[in-house]
């Protein structure tokens, strides 16, 4: 994936306001990166855009060499569909399904899932299966939300926060379960954190601040998510 | 979409109070729709069927006498397929009850060629045997006087006593619904019925030798009947022509028409009113429902699923419902038109008059209530294709917050509690959603006062009619077109009689230009006592010394107003081919709720008539205690053909509309129904709009009344609003109501009592409260520290 001069106004009212002010970057295959920053740096809305769910106001971004920027809804919605996985920091699930049925819901619209049984074994919830979110911990909520993220098998999974709502320990397992992911299957992933350590268990971290990307920094080695503390 | 499918069902059980009021709502509409649509369809049908089968008229004729003989000559006026005599007498009937004023039509049946035209349907018993004292009567009749084949009844015909035997029970196309006359509203079975006696049988009795007093005749195909109007009036003037009517002017054949007409209309009208509701129920609950799964939505759009799988998830909620509320609606609307057309039997007896299962209304029904389920469905969700799914995953921008116009009036506001301050603020912020329901509040008001505004109408129209404009107790109507000078002289001398004022009622055509109606002018007295004409303040109008009054439907009809000139002709009038029309001046239209006619003094009609000084009929004003005496003396007198008594017509009606009464409260309840459904969907609504808000009241000690109170004030706000907007729109409602139910032969006053708008505002706040009843319950089980400790 590539960006060029990413940027991203947000009109209210007669104010606007710029968000991202021209940003470049490039992720490749096979990535794990943190993109780190301060609450209104810019982490959300890049992510955003990288996912496919708003358009940059200006900037080029092009994903497998499709150019991103040019698409429509509809083309959103698929690259959407078949490439992107997201991992909200409120998890996002829907409370009158159960765990598997919220995952089943996405699994639904894959081109070649894995099965529901596959994912939330990788989450360590196969036993949850049949509760339902508000029968779980935060812990055990944020990796059926990651369960239900990764069994469309994308290429791209995108995190927001993912611990963000989570003390240390349940922290640890979400992040050992996105790792995990990472490792064996070879994908992709984003995580925004504002929390510095998780960033020693990235490839690469790009640090945001007011809108632009300050620096990057490539991590030699990375830690495994025991090793970190917070 | 298994999983979303499965998602619906449980959001739908965790507001299935909300589901079933909106379903309910729904089958209201469209149960009146299917029943209404299935009946007027069976009582078409029947009738068709019946009017095929009996080769149903499409001429009638009123003469004095006309030969036997020369019968067969009047199907060579032009256009005239068929035609046929008969002899028609009012015959009263002798009983042990001397008082009593029971009535017989004897329609004469020629026994040996049996009749083409408007042919009995036979439905018991056995035709009666020529020449002898037999006949058939009308079933409803028979029931009502509790008669059996081979019982006999015994009748005053022309002065003489007539003995008959009961042989069968027979219908005729004609008489579907029978009346003595066009004036009395209802039938009348026990005082009033149809016999069909022996042509042979009858002449024996009667003074028609040879002659017949009646001609029906059926047209060629293609007939204008004004033309062969025209013709036969040339022809039968010199035999006492009383009136030529068309099939459309019949009375049973035009009640019958009124009746399936205007229910056709009501069909059309009252189910939309119904399903405008559900609209807004629906379209406020799904609004909601969205509103309050934004960040599902989101999530949904960022895992890739596309606007139109979004959408088809949400419209599957008002597609459900549609779906149940026609089906539920449609059948039993199907399922209540059969025992509903039976009740029609009381009225219009019609053989094979019974309901079918319609999958034509049904489905109808269906599309109906899909279509108005899935537009406030796509209305409510329009806004999830425009959300980004970055957008969609935070939450909206808070309403803007300010001073509402109502808090500028400090000393109210300040009197007002915290709760009832956040109610009303709440009310008037969300504007769109509130309108909808000032709206749904409005018409389910104005539904409410269709109950009273009926009662008031049918009231208005009786005691009006029988009280204030006929004010006679007695109406003796004479057998023949005669002076009236010698009765009267009798009468003015009885005991017990006040007044007596003679009547001439004259059929006539008046045309303006190419519109035209057959009406009876009535020729009043100058400064009649007895019958008056009332203006719509219900001030006496007098009858003009030249010229015309019309009624207003009348008026209406032709197009005229006061100034107009029109043109007059009457079958009674003496005239010469060059004068056969007459031009009168309009004097003034009146309002008239019984009958549409128009009024001359009588010195005036008699000289347009050129018969001299003839009447039809006297009106008396009488003691009651002499109304006996004064009938049984004259009942039987030669010159007088039937006396009505105006208080046996008033009880009658009064009776029979006390008995439907419970019809006209059937729009109170559905409007009670309908706006429980509307208020509960609200309470629901704001309740988990507000449900953190109310969850901390709770917490900081309110009690669940008092945290109620939130609710009730906005409530109650609407409520305010919707009343105030219902007034006008009830109004309007009646205006159309009485223009929907008014005809020829009665016009409904649009008048709107005060009592209306009170006990349609007690009824609307009753469901109100019926609905806040339950929404204190929701309260009540507010699980108030579980919602603090969630987020949103």
């Amino acid at each position: 994936m590539e960006g060029k001069n990413i940027r991203k106004r947000f009109i209210t009212g007669e104010v606007e306001v710029e968000v991202l002010k021209g940003i470049d970057f490039q992720v490749f295959k096979g990535e794990f990166i943190v993109l780190l920053g301060q609450s209104g740096s810019g982490k959300t809305t890049l992510l955003n855009i990288i996912g496919g769910m708003t358009q940059a106001s200006d900037g080029e971004l092009y994903y497998k060499g499709q150019p991103l920027h040019k698409m429509d809804d509809h083309g959103l919605t698929l690259y959407r569909r078949d490439e992107v996985g997201f991992v909200f920091q409120n998890y996002n699930l829907i409370s009158n399904l159960t765990a598997a049925e919220n995952i089943r819901l996405v699994r639904e619209i894959a081109r070649e899932p894995f099965t529901v049984e596959e994912v939330l074994r990788e989450v360590g919830l196969e036993d949850w299966a049949n509760h339902f979110p508000s029968q779980m911990s935060s812990g055990q909520q944020q990796r059926v939300a990651i369960a239900r993220a990764i069994v469309k098998n994308p290429d791209l999974l995108l995190c927001d926060e993912p611990t963000g709502a989570l003390d240390i320990k349940t922290g640890i397992q979400v992040l050992n379960a996105l790792q995990k992911l990472h490792h064996e299957y070879h994908k992709t992933v984003m995580v925004i954190t504002h929390n510095a350590e998780i960033a020693k268990m990235a490839d690469r971290v790009f640090y945001l601040k007011d809108g632009m990307l300050d620096h990057i920094t490539v991590v030699e080695h990375p830690l495994a998510p025991e090793e970190i503390s917070w | 979409m298994v999983v979303l499918r499965r998602k619906t069902w449980r959001d739908i059980r965790e507001n299935i109070g909300v589901y079933l009021a909106c379903i309910l709502v729904i089958a209201i509409g469209l149960l009146i729709f299917t029943a209404m649509s299935v009946m007027m369809e069976s009582l078409e049908r029947a009738q068709q069927n019946f009017y095929r089968e009996a080769n149903f008229a499409d001429g009638f004729v009123k003469l004095t006498g006309y030969p036997e003989s020369k019968i067969n000559s009047l199907t060579y006026v032009p256009g005239i397929r068929q035609v046929e005599g008969r002899i028609v007498k009012d015959v009263r009937l002798l009983d042990q009850n001397q008082d009593s004023n029971r009535y017989l039509r004897m329609v004469s049946q020629d026994m040996t060629n049996p009749p083409q035209i408007n042919k009995l349907h036979l439905l018991s018993g056995r035709l009666p045997a020529d020449s002898k004292p037999e006949i058939m009567v009308d079933p409803q009749f028979m029931a009502a006087n509790h008669l059996a084949l081979g019982d006999s009844v015994t009748t005053i015909i022309e002065g003489n006593q007539a003995v008959f035997y009961i042989t069968g029970t027979a219908q005729s196309a004609e008489y579907i619904y029978v009346m003595r006359t066009a004036q009395e509203l209802f039938p009348s079975p026990k005082d009033f019925g149809i016999a069909y006696i022996p042509l042979n049988s009858l002449k024996a009795l009667v003074k028609e030798k040879g002659q017949v007093n009646d001609l029906v005749f059926t047209l060629s195909s293609g007939t204008d009947f004004e033309s062969v109007k025209e013709s036969l009036q040339s022809e039968l003037k010199p035999y006492g022509l009383q009136s030529i009517i068309a099939r459309k002017d019949q009375t049973s054949h035009a009640i019958l028409d009124a009746e399936i007409t205007q229910n056709k209309n009501m069909s059309k009208v009252l189910p939309l009113v119904f399903l405008g509701v559900a609209a807004i129920i629906l379209y406020t609950m799904l609004k909601r429902l969205i509103e309050a799964q934004r960040g599902i939505i989101g999530t949904l759009k960022a895992f890739g699923f596309s606007n139109r799988e979004i959408i088809g998830h949400y419209l599957f909620y008002p597609a459900l419902i549609g779906i149940l509320g026609g089906l539920l609606g449609g059948l039993t609307g199907i399922a209540l038109s059969f025992p509903f057309t039976i009740l029609y039997n009381q009225f219009f007896v019609l053989p094979n008059l019974k309901s079918q299962f319609s999958l034509k209304y049904l489905l109808i029904g269906l599309a109906l209530s899909l279509s108005f389920s899935l537009f406030s469905g796509i209305r409510a969700s329009l806004e999830i294709i425009r959300l980004e799914p970055a957008e969609a995953m935070r939450p909206p921008a808070p309403p803007q917050a300010g001073k509402i116009l109502i808090e500028r009036i400090q000393l109210f506001w300040q009197l007002l509690t915290a709760q009832a301050q956040m109610g009303i603020r709440n009310a008037f912020r969300i504007k769109v959603r509130s309108l909808f329901n000032i709206i749904g509040i409005a018409v389910v008001f104005s539904l409410m006062t269709i109950s009273w505004s009926m009662q008031n109408m049918m009231a208005l129209l009786t005691t009006v009619q029988l009280e204030e404009v006929q004010k006679y107790d007695l109406k003796f109507q004479l057998s023949r077109l005669s002076a009236a000078s010698p009765v009267r002289l009798d009468l003015s001398h009885e005991a017990g009689v006040s007044a007596v004022e003679p009547l001439l009622e004259a059929p006539a055509t008046l045309r303006n230009g190419w519109r035209k109606k057959e009406v009876v002018i009535m020729g009043l007295v100058k400064d009649s006592s007895l019958y008056n004409i009332l203006d719509k303040n219900r001030r006496r109008v007098e009858v003009p010394a030249n010229g015309v009054l019309l009624s207003a439907q009348l008026a209406k009809a032709l197009q005229v107003k006061a100034g107009d000139l029109i043109e007059v002709e009457s079958p009674l009038r003496r005239d010469t081919l060059e004068d056969k029309k007459v031009q009168l001046l309009v004097q003034g239209v009146v309002p008239q709720y019984i009958g549409s006619n128009a009024f001359m003094e009588d010195k005036n009609l008699q000289a347009f008539l050129r018969q001299g000084e003839i009447s039809t009929s006297l009106l008396v004003k009488i003691k009651q205690s002499e109304v006996a005496r004064i009938t049984s003396k004259y009942r039987n007198a030669d010159n007088v053909a039937t006396i009505e008594s105006i208080s046996d017509s008033s009880k009658m009606i009064k009776e029979l509309m006390d008995s439907y009464n419970y019809v006209t409260w059937l729009y109170a309840v559905l409007g009670g129904i309908t706006g429980f459904a509307l208020i509960f969907n609200s309470s629901i609504i704001i309740l988990s709009e507000r449900k953190r808000e109310l969850a901390a009241l709770r917490v900081l000690g309110m009690t669940p009344r008092e945290v109620l109170r939130v609710i009730t004030s906005e409530q109650w706000t609407l409520y305010v609003l919707g009343v105030l907007l219902g007034i006008p729109l009830a109004y309007a409602m009646e205006y159309g109501l009485a223009q929907a139910l008014s005809g020829d032969l009665y016009s409904l006053p649009s008048e709107l009592p005060p009592i209306a708008l009170l006990g349609a505002a007690i009824g609307t706040a009753c469901s109100v409260l019926l609905a806040q009843y339950r929404a204190y319950y929701r309260i009540k089980s507010l699980p108030y520290v579980e919602i603090l400790a969630t987020r949103d």
